[in-house]
């Protein structure tokens, strides 16, 4: 376990009090930073309304109750005419749709880039890394009109679509780079056997890049997830926001909702986060890292 | 087997994706530029109708909001690339060298904000900051932080700093994981302290690391949208506006001007700065690989 295991990058380290002290303290006090907003608002939730504003040191409920739950769920289904369980469905059909539809079309595309010739690749590549650097806002308004004439605004397609041509790149940028890592003469001995570019495709570099098609599911499915301004302006229609919209709407609202159904509000939308973090923490951070080596 | 030169069917891998990025990112990127040159305010049919040429432009620069946007976005851009790049360099150098028994937890914590929606972070935050949350009931206070127009911007960046230091620090520590160690283990033998190491070895060693945090993090910056808009609305009196939230405000905006010809030219300003840097940063790179 990693977790048992010390290093032993120089004795200095471990022989100075200082620093053992002075890293106890400030690592704690970055942890406590971290955590406390979260246990707050947890803690602020699992209050009964009687008693939302008091606690012991600001985070021991003196009543537990579930009832802000009940409330933000039925406050959403009033105010926001689209209840969560709705809203985490419109998330999950965005998302999955528009993972599988980014990846299923980059395995292709970065083999095209990593194994075959075409004319401008090279040109085409680099305005795709260019792409990646630009905010999604520059491309809002012409794109909102797109969606328009293409009479789908206000559908889950307008918002796929969007989020596909944005987040493509990243997609071939790492099964590209990927793609290249492995070995030539394992791409040889294939092309010697007589296999077609396809076949060298689905037999040899796909069953090898599966790391890789999980960091970019790891990497598209927070991106999209968790994407606010696309989901706002091209899904206006209630009944189909997604779960960050719809908790935006709730927070900013005019009509200002408890801070107790507020709190609960957030933390109906980070607790099923935070679980599949806890499974897939590794995988998380991982894929993260890798991700970021793309730069 | 592989064509050596180019052949019909390698369109078929390609098309579907190229399709697809030039019709929603390529084309959409190039339209942008050209309607800042027009006046339209989304409810035309034709929006190439009224051309206006510079007109959008002379507009943002005689508004003073939008100065403050920019001087907002480069203050946001500043805090990420230095202040959140920096701390994340210290808590990793600690975390790595200060032998803790759960290091891997301690890291997974820190990193968790990484994984949640801006928005939901935004609103946590936003009841602890309101003028009856908990912050001025620990202070003894009774500030209206938000309300500040010389402390909000400073709150927004704490507020981003706060949810992505963990990703600056994974990737500080996956450079720790791979430096060469031979250089500590030299330097014991030479007696160096704890302190010496990490100005002189430790952190001269992960400059690469650095650069790619910095780099991630002035990307970042300038996408920053969600987080103002949840916090603040741009407010107090678009005194939080940045480039992206000044965009929608002037656009799309429920109560805003609907001017999205002005919009469009925000974005070419957008556009600019990242391109920009895009460049000088080959260039910077070109000039260093020369010296090297």
């Amino acid at each position: 376990m990693e977790a048992n295991k010390t290093n032993n990058y120089g004795a200095s380290f471990k022989r100075s009090p200082i620093f053992y002290i002075v890293t106890r303290i400030v690592v704690l006090f970055f942890i406590i930073i971290i955590i406390f907003p979260l246990l707050y608002t947890l803690s602020l939730s699992v209050r009964s309304p009687e008693t939302v504003y008091s606690a012991r040191y600001f985070l021991i409920p003196y009543e537990f109750s579930f009832a802000n739950y009940i409330d933000a769920f039925v406050n959403a289904e009033q105010k926001l005419k689209v209840s969560f369980p709705r809203m985490f469905l419109n998330s999950a059909v965005v998302t999955s749709l528009s993972v599988t539809l980014i990846i299923s079309m980059s395995i292709f595309a970065a083999f095209a880039f990593s194994h075959l010739r075409f004319p401008l690749k090279e040109s085409l590549y680099n305005v795709m890394i260019a792409s990646v650097a630009m905010p999604a806002q520059v491309l809002l308004i012409p794109l909102f009109y797109i969606l328009i004439y293409l009479g789908i605004i206000n559908t889950y397609q307008a918002v796929i679509l969007a989020y596909a041509g944005f987040l493509i790149p990243i997609g071939i940028l790492i099964l590209r780079m990927f793609y290249e890592q492995i070995p030539y003469e394992l791409t040889e001995a294939g092309t010697v056997d007589g296999a077609s570019d396809f076949q060298l495709l689905m037999k040899v570099l796909l069953p090898l890049a599966k790391p890789a098609i999980a960091t970019c599911v790891i990497l598209l499915f927070l991106d999209t997830w968790n994407e606010f301004i696309y989901a706002m302006i091209f899904m206006q229609d209630p009944t189909i926001h997604t779960v960050p919209v719809g908790l935006a709407k709730i927070g900013t609202s005019r009509y200002q909702v408890n801070i107790g159904t507020y709190s609960a509000s957030v933390m109906i939308t980070i607790i099923p986060v935070m679980i599949i973090f806890a499974v897939f923490q590794r995988w998380f951070i991982a894929g993260m890292t890798m991700g970021a080596l793309k730069h | 087997m592989i064509y050596k030169t180019f052949h019909f069917k390698t369109l078929l891998y390609l098309l579907p994706a190229v399709f697809i990025f030039l019709t929603f990112n390529v084309i959409p990127g190039l339209t942008s530029l050209v309607l800042s040159f027009f006046d339209f305010t989304g409810f035309e049919t034709n929006l190439f109708r009224n051309f206006v040429g510079i007109d959008n432009f002379i507009k943002i620069y005689e508004d003073k909001y939008f100065w403050i946007a920019l001087k907002n976005t480069f203050l946001f851009v500043f805090g990420a690339v230095f202040i959140q790049t920096g701390i994340a360099l210290i808590l990793s150098i600690f975390i790595f060298f200060g032998n803790f028994k759960f290091s891997v937890l301690v890291r997974s914590i820190i990193f968790f904000p990484c994984v949640l929606a801006p928005v939901s972070v935004g609103l946590v935050w936003k009841k602890i900051l309101e003028q009856d949350g908990v912050l001025n009931s620990i202070l003894g206070l009774d500030y209206s932080w938000l309300s500040s127009v010389s402390l909000v911007m400073w709150l927004i960046i704490m507020v981003n700093t706060w949810q992505w230091i963990g990703y600056n620090l994974v990737i500080y520590y996956a450079g720790l994981q791979s430096m060469n160690i031979e250089l500590l283990e030299a330097s014991d033998i030479d007696g160096a302290n704890w302190s010496q190491k990490i100005f002189t070895i430790v952190i001269p060693l992960l400059w690469p690391t650095t650069i790619l945090n910095m780099i991630l993090n002035l990307i970042g910056g300038f996408r920053a949208f969600d987080i103002v808009y949840v916090l603040t609305r741009g407010g107090p009196a678009h005194y939080s506006e940045v480039l992206a939230s000044y965009l929608y405000y002037y656009s799309f905006s429920a109560g805003g001007p609907n001017k999205m010809g002005v919009g469009a030219s925000v974005a070419f300003v957008i556009f600019a700065c990242i391109l920009t840097i895009a460049v000088a940063r080959i260039i910077v790179s070109k000039k260093l690989r020369k010296e090297s």
